[in-house]
């Protein structure tokens, strides 16, 4: 077989791709080669922190850049090796996908910073940052490829990476609590890959605009309920919902803080982006049908997530389990379907993003400033320091859903959607949690700002620059809560494209299919 | 703009405060604050022109058109003089705590706080959304818990400021569902659309769910029964805070929102039950309550608590008559209660203490502040000539007529009437004990005097409005209540008349009942009074107070305790069995219920070869599950076998290239292994075979389990394969392999060419797995039992300790001598096979996957036949070094289409002339093929690495002696 010219425009990309679609592929490709650095420098500590900050600095610009132009154009789509798709490996980002990444981006780079503060050196020789980096390309491609394989192999590097970061310090509670995260969570995506191969079996394409398509063409005769509810299980697992979410307290509170902090921030919230990818994007018939199961697991993971909140005494477990009921939330609205519903889902995960960081990180300062992760024995932590306080009310107020903190409007959106389609009991039920969890973070409050301390224990002194992430993430949540309007349109905008993945197949395959 | 300014300027000047923060100075946080609260007056005052006579002042701003929710501020003459209540006594209360607070406290936080709240609290009373009304709501909740906590180190303080955050925290996420329900019902969230509604919302089927909800969100912002008890407990908070908060406005948001509802919401009969009910219950149990309160803050807690619920059953009746009287009552109360809160404040900042068993004969010392709390008492009491007098006529008036015939309507006289007395009771009783009698004997405070004038003047100014109001009611409150009225009741403002004297009727006598009862009542039980316990008789020990905590206690923590033990866990074995049984179930379910039948299953054209090379495999796999747990290696060789397996299969499957990379995979991963096996603790061989009937069922339980997940998997594969395949892409890839990507080797052009992308990823992963690996194992201490060396060793040391001309050691380094020998001379010869592989895996089998882990199978060797140390003094790898080269070129490989134009990963096709070997395909992918290379020779090497100096840290431990070994 020769080449045959007349061959090439059927299967190849012809014309120059202009410079702003590289902004599709730029996130994970920076990473990897920022990490690809990194790694070479293992041992150059002071190094690495100097290449890896900017460079998550960079990914954030990207990823703004990014946002910007699809804000402006609509949906992008670049085809690796210039292959047409689907044969060739496209990147699409639409919004969804672009402010998850934006989003976790931001949470990354308060990570580094705050990093400096919390890992030690040896920790960083056996590899923070080249973790955190190759981290965060196996997030950003997960959340922009519009390939269903290879979102499979991003979820791999994530789950790879986050495994290397949670056994950072080798500490046997550390190796008990990756065992399970890594055990569960290699499992649920094993299940994910099987899916994706019987997915394949049923349609022959891995694109996932052309999954879309496809699936809207001919659903009566193919099983997709199954690969729907298989998908629901493996992205719900991984996303921590009721009832296969148990890993996540089991082994969030082990790592360093920090590390803790990038996991809340990052890792659930993938599931709940791939969630939203397949069941609204791909299957959103059998959502449809599947919305009341889903609606079960979302109203009881928020409750019990709540309700376990209230029972804990370390503050990080405790943190872990308002990151579960979040995810009960997100899930709240993923059932509804509607663009309220979605685009609450949506904005909940963003905030969700930012302020489970942020908690862990207070949580970390809270234990170094009080020598103790216990309720029990913390306290007089408003006396070390009134401002680090007065942060972490704010952050505890948003977890809550409280006004005027980010946390409030995705529950409104969520509630108004529900009730919107008569189910008030849902809409009681997402702000029950809001309640339970106000219980729960003003105990933490009460007992460990307020209260006088009750046992000396031995503290240390507040790191220079562990505030600065904090109060960057704090500012963005009280930013987001005083003036939501541009984000909530961004979102309602994103969950539209979501439902109605026109723009997005278009993107994919501009001369129609 | 005037509305704007007046919602945000308190917000302002809370941040101004922050700033002040590390100031020392309380008086310039105070001024800051007393200017902003007068211009805030003075602001409020000058709208009143336009709020006149059922006139509104309207601001519009788009925000979230999404939600329907518009920044929208509204004020008609209800808000206006609700927010004259909140302006005029918040300045009041700036003036008085700038007195109050003491040198130590940190006086700019309180003002921030105080100031906030009033912005929180001018935003509920001035929203034109019901959804911004709620968030004010949640603000005024969020400060009030700030403000009662604001001496943390006080336990009480903290607690009553949890209590109240949590009871105002439910009823503000209530009071949000219900708003909800209720722009559901309507259509909009526009206040103005709602209150016109009011048949429209009444007639829905939805209308009970939103009233309660929104009642729940009213009652315990108001303290009502069964929702009081917080109130009482945030008497913890600083005096000028339960003046503002707790008497003044915070309280009263509750029957502010009802009064503001009232118009869509009242005049049915749940309406009248649910609000009767809880006012009737408050009035009476509160004013009860009060009398015995030893504490003088909580004696006047539950008179709030008690004149709320006199406003709420005003409320309740649904005449419109009521609701001006509620109106009246509420600024009514205000004047008087805030007034003697401020007293009650004077009485513990001279004396230094509350307790009234304590307190007597101030009148002496304090001869002003008594006089003027002896007259805002008596306006608590009812006494003529005074404001109260005139709200509790038209409350009796409204009492003796029927509303709606039920048991309620016929005892309310009559509670009406008792509550007066209680309350005569225990307003003489707060004057007379603390006033009267003889001189106190053990203050804190021993000498007390008045306080500075300043610091009286709000008690005197609210006392000179009571007994004005109370004197000439219609020329002083009059047009300003009329305005208020007009705007809530609209053409169903009644007639009404503030005159003192009505004549001689029902009321006046029930008044006098009172009045002479509630003396009555307090000289018969005055002797007990002065020495009782605090709290009241019957109810000392059943308050709300304890039935909440009990309530707390178990939800957070018997509840939650039992939820996580039941339905969580934090063992790893419940959680497979549950994720395989959820995944099991979703296919399982999802497939029956969509009609699944399998074709069913033919066997046709078996090769009994292959067959048997499956079978065997099967065997192995099970045989290696089975082995795990005791027997380590055997299950190590069985899996070995299962691999060969799928060897064969890619052989037989013509995938000659899959087979090669499997089969080096399989070769490294099982001597990895092997190596790690070393250092793995021993197992007991012995099975424990007495093991009780409950875990055998347990094991059988979770073997069900794996079989029928097995079986699912199973038989949806094979729903699928057997449909028709549908031809997307794979023949494509058959197609364009060569012609486009410049490969025969169709598998190495998918791998990295049309999908380079997933192996950049799968590298990716590979780079951190080793990365993983090393930093595990570098700080692995392994099991005391397998520190020893091992036994072969042991044995072949013992044996050259035997002999004489052997020394120690000889043994064990020459043994296996010449199959090492061999292995060093193989690695000239394999490193040239992985770059023949490398090479030619573009067009046929190879690649540089399979080429780099042959490169590094090379370097294993060389580890295995010559020890750590030999290989190391001849061999320097830094494989971090590889990997990170790797990635780098697999990703600048990709990045550098961009300099062509081409998406990323565009491979550029061409053959070259190389000397002495002829025509060389080189595609671009072919760099991308060496970072493959490179990082997996890199990633394998630094695991091998990793497991082998662990031997050489060990004997450096065992060397050494030393408790730790060196970390690199």
């Amino acid at each position: 077989m020769a080449a045959n010219p007349a061959d090439l425009s059927a299967a190849l990309v012809l014309t120059p791709v202009p410079a702003a679609d590289w902004l599709v592929v730029l996130p994970p490709a920076w990473c990897i080669l920022a990490g690809a650095v990194l790694l070479m420098l293992r041992k150059s500590v002071r190094l690495q922190a100097l290449i890896a900050i900017p460079a998550l600095a960079g990914l954030v610009v990207i990823d703004a850049l990014l946002l910007a132009h699809v804000a402006a154009n609509g949906p992008v789509t670049m085809v690796m090796g210039r292959w047409l798709p689907p044969f060739g490996i496209a990147f699409t980002a639409d919004l969804t996908g672009v402010l998850f990444a934006l989003a976790g981006a931001v949470v990354a780079l308060a990570g580094g910073v705050h990093a400096l503060a919390d890992i030690d050196a040896s920790g960083r020789r056996y590899g923070f940052y080249p973790f955190l980096l190759l981290l965060m390309a196996g997030v950003s491609g997960a959340f922009l490829t519009g390939d269903i394989f290879n979102l499979y192999v991003w979820f791999e590097v994530l789950l790879i990476a986050s495994f290397g970061l949670i056994t950072l310090g080798s500490e046997p509670r550390q190796i008990d609590g990756a065992i399970k995260y890594a055990f569960l969570n290699l499992i649920a995506t094993t299940l994910f890959l099987v899916t994706t191969g019987y997915l394949y079996g049923i349609f022959g394409t891995l694109n996932m605009a052309d999954i879309a398509a496809k699936a809207a063409a001919g659903r009566a005769e193919l099983p997709l309920m199954t690969l729907a509810t298989l998908y629901f299980v493996a992205f719900g697992m991984k996303a921590a919902a009721f009832p296969v979410n148990f890993w996540l307290p089991a082994s969030y509170h082990t790592p360093r803080v920090v590390v803790s902090a990038l996991f809340a921030g990052l890792l659930t919230k993938v599931g709940i982006y791939a969630l939203l990818r397949t069941l609204v994007m791909l299957f959103p018939v059998e959502r449809e049908e599947l919305s009341f199961l889903i609606v079960l697991v979302g109203v009881a993971t928020m409750l019990l997530g709540a309700l376990g909140a209230l029972g804990q005494s370390d503050i990080r477990r405790l943190i872990g389990y308002v990151v579960i009921s979040g995810i009960g939330v997100m899930l709240a609205g993923l059932s509804l379907g509607s663009p309220g519903g979605i685009g609450g889902a949506i904005f909940y995960a963003l905030h969700s993003m930012v302020v489970m960081t942020a908690l862990y990180m207070a949580a970390g300062l809270a234990g170094r400033l009080a020598g103790s992760f216990d309720l029990n024995s913390l306290g007089g932590l408003y006396g070390r320091s009134a401002l680090f306080s007065a942060l972490s009310l704010v952050l505890f107020f948003a977890a809550a859903g409280l006004p005027p903190f980010s946390g409030f409007w995705p529950k409104v959106m969520v509630a108004k959607a529900a009730i919107d389609i008569g189910a008030w009991w849902l809409a009681a039920a997402v702000l029950a949690t809001g309640f339970l969890t106000t219980i729960a973070l003003g105990r933490v409050f009460a007992l460990a700002y307020w209260r006088p301390a009750p046992m000396a224990l031995p503290v240390q002194t507040m790191p220079a620059g562990a505030l600065l992430p904090l109060v960057l993430l704090t500012a963005l949540t009280v930013g987001f809560g005083l003036f939501p309007e541009r984000l909530m349109a961004l979102v309602q905008h994103a969950a539209q494209g979501l439902a109605d993945p026109r723009a997005y197949i278009g993107s994919v395959f501009p001369e129609g299919k | 703009m005037i509305l704007v300014l007046l919602v945000c300027l308190p917000f302002v000047g809370s941040l101004a405060a922050v700033v002040l923060l590390r100031t020392d100075s309380r008086v310039l946080a105070a001024r800051m604050a007393g200017a902003v609260t007068f211009v805030a007056l003075v602001l409020t005052a000058v709208l009143y022109p336009s709020v006149r006579d059922g006139g509104k002042v309207r601001l519009d701003l788009e925000w979230l058109p999404q939600l329907g929710l518009n920044v929208t501020l509204r004020m008609d003459g209800f808000a206006w003089l609700f927010a004259m209540l909140v302006t005029g006594i918040g300045f009041l209360v700036v003036l008085y705590a700038r007195y109050y607070m003491s040198e130590e406290d940190p006086v700019p936080r309180f003002f921030s706080f105080l100031l906030a709240f009033m912005g929180s609290m001018l935003g509920i009373v001035l929203s034109g959304n019901i959804i911004l009304l709620s968030v004010f709501w949640e603000l005024t909740s969020i400060f009030s818990f700030l403000l009662i906590s604001y001496w943390h180190n006080n336990a009480a303080a903290r607690d009553g400021a949890r209590m109240a955050l949590t009871i105002t925290g439910i009823g503000g996420f209530c009071l949000l569902a219900g708003l909800l329900v209720l722009g559901h019902i309507v259509g909009s969230y526009d206040l103005d659309v709602v209150l016109a509604s009011g048949d429209l919302i009444k007639a829905h089927p939805l209308y009970l769910t939103a009233l309660v909800l929104i009642l729940i969100g009213a009652l315990t912002k108001s303290a009502q029964v069964p929702f009081h008890f917080w109130l009482p407990n945030a008497m913890a908070a600083p005096t000028p805070v339960s003046a503002y908060l707790h008497s003044a406005t915070m309280v009263k948001a509750g029957v502010f929102l009802l009064v503001r509802f009232w118009p869509a919401l009242s005049g049915t009969y749940e309406w009248f039950m649910l609000v009767g009910i809880a006012g009737i219950s408050t009035l009476i149990l509160g004013a009860y309550f009060a009398m015995f309160q030893q504490d003088l803050k909580g004696l006047l807690a539950y008179s709030t608590i008690s004149h709320l619920g006199l406003i709420t059953t005003l409320l309740s009746l649904g005449s419109p008559l009521a609701a001006v009287a509620a109106i009246f009552h509420m600024m009514n109360h205000a004047t008087f209660k805030a007034s003697l809160f401020m007293a009650a404040g004077i009485i513990d900042h001279e004396t230094g203490t509350r307790d009234m068993r304590r307190l007597s004969g101030l009148l002496k010392y304090l001869p002003i502040t008594g006089t003027l709390a002896m007259v805002a008492s008596a306006a608590m009491a009812g006494v003529p000539l005074l404001n109260g007098f005139i709200s509790k006529e038209m409350f009796f008036a409204e009492a003796v007529e029927t509303h709606a015939d039920s048991v309620l309507d016929r005892i309310l006289p009559y509670v009406a009437t008792l509550a007066g007395a209680f309350s005569v009771a225990y307003s003489l009783r707060f004057i007379h004990m603390v006033f009267f009698g003889p001189p106190p004997t053990d203050l804190p405070k021993p000498k007390p005097h008045e306080p500075p004038h300043w610091m009286r003047f709000p008690i005197e100014f609210l006392v000179l409005a009571c007994l004005v109001v109370g004197i000439i009611p219609s020329l002083s409150i009059g047009p300003f209540l009329h305005s208020a009225v007009i705007s809530v009741l609209g053409d169903r403002t009644p007639e009404y008349s503030l005159a003192i004297w009505h004549g001689i009727n029902t009321p006046l006598i029930m008044s006098l009942i009172a009045l002479v009862g509630g003396a009555a009542l307090y000289v018969v039980m005055k002797d007990y009074l002065a020495k009782c316990d605090n709290g009241p008789p019957l109810f000392r020990h059943l308050g709300g107070q304890r039935i909440f905590e009990r309530v707390l206690v178990t939800v957070s923590w018997k509840w939650a305790r039992w939820l996580e033990s039941n339905l969580g866990t934090r063992h790893l074995q419940p959680q497979l069995r549950l994720v395989a049984a959820a995944g099991f179930l979703a296919g399982a379910v999802s497939l029956y219920l969509a009609g699944f039948s399998p074709k069913p299953l033919a066997f046709k054209d078996v090769d009994p070869i292959f067959a048997a090379v499956w079978a065997i495999g099967a065997f192995c796999a099970l045989g290696a599950a089975y082995q795990a747990k005791y027997h380590r290696l055997a299950a190590l060789v069985l899996l070995g076998g299962a691999g060969i397996t799928t060897c064969i299969t890619f052989v037989w499957l013509s995938a000659p290239d899959l087979a090669i990379t499997q089969l080096v995979v399989e070769i490294v991963t099982t001597v990895l292994l092997l190596l790690g096996l070393r250092w793995l603790p021993k197992r007991s061989e012995k099975v424990d075979n007495s093991v009780s009937f409950s875990a055998r069922s347990r094991r059988f339980r979770d073997f069900l389990l794996a079989i029928s997940c097995g079986f699912g998997m199973f038989l949806f594969s094979y729903a699928i394969m057997t449909q028709p395949v549908p031809d997307a892409i794979a023949s494509y890839f058959l197609d364009k392999a060569y012609s486009e990507g410049g490969g025969r080797n169709v598998v190495n052009v998918i791998l990295v060419d049309f999908r380079g992308f997933d192996t950049m990823g799968e590298i990716a992963v590979l780079a951190i797995v080793a990365l993983t690996v090393f930093a595990l194992l570098r700080r692995f201490r392994p099991a005391p039992d397998s520190i020893e060396k091992p036994e072969q060793q042991r044995i072949q040391n013992a044996f050259d300790a035997e002999r004489p001309e052997r020394s120690a050691g000889d043994t064990v380094r020459d043994y296996l001598l010449v199959p090492s020998v061999i292995m060093q001379w193989m690695f000239p010869v394999i490193a040239t096979f992985a770059v023949y592989l490398f090479l030619r895996g573009h067009d046929l089998p190879g690649g540089g996957f399979a080429a780099g882990i042959t490169m590094a199978i090379a370097f294993l060797l060389q580890y295995l036949a010559g020890g750590v140390r030999w290989a190391e003094d001849r061999l320097r790898i830094l494989p971090l070094r590889w990997m990170g080269f790797g990635l780098i070129m697999a990703a600048a490989t990709g990045m550098g289409a961009w300099l062509l134009g081409y998406p990323f990963l565009t491979t550029h096709s061409q053959y070259i002339e190389v000397p002495f070997i002829g025509k060389v395909p080189a595609a671009s992918a072919l760099l991308f093929d060496l970072g493959v290379f490179s990082l997996v020779v890199g990633a394998t090497v630094l695991i091998l690495i990793a497991l082998a100096h662990q031997s050489v840290r060990m004997h450096r431990v065992r060397g050494l002696d030393a408790p730790k070994a060196e970390e690199n």
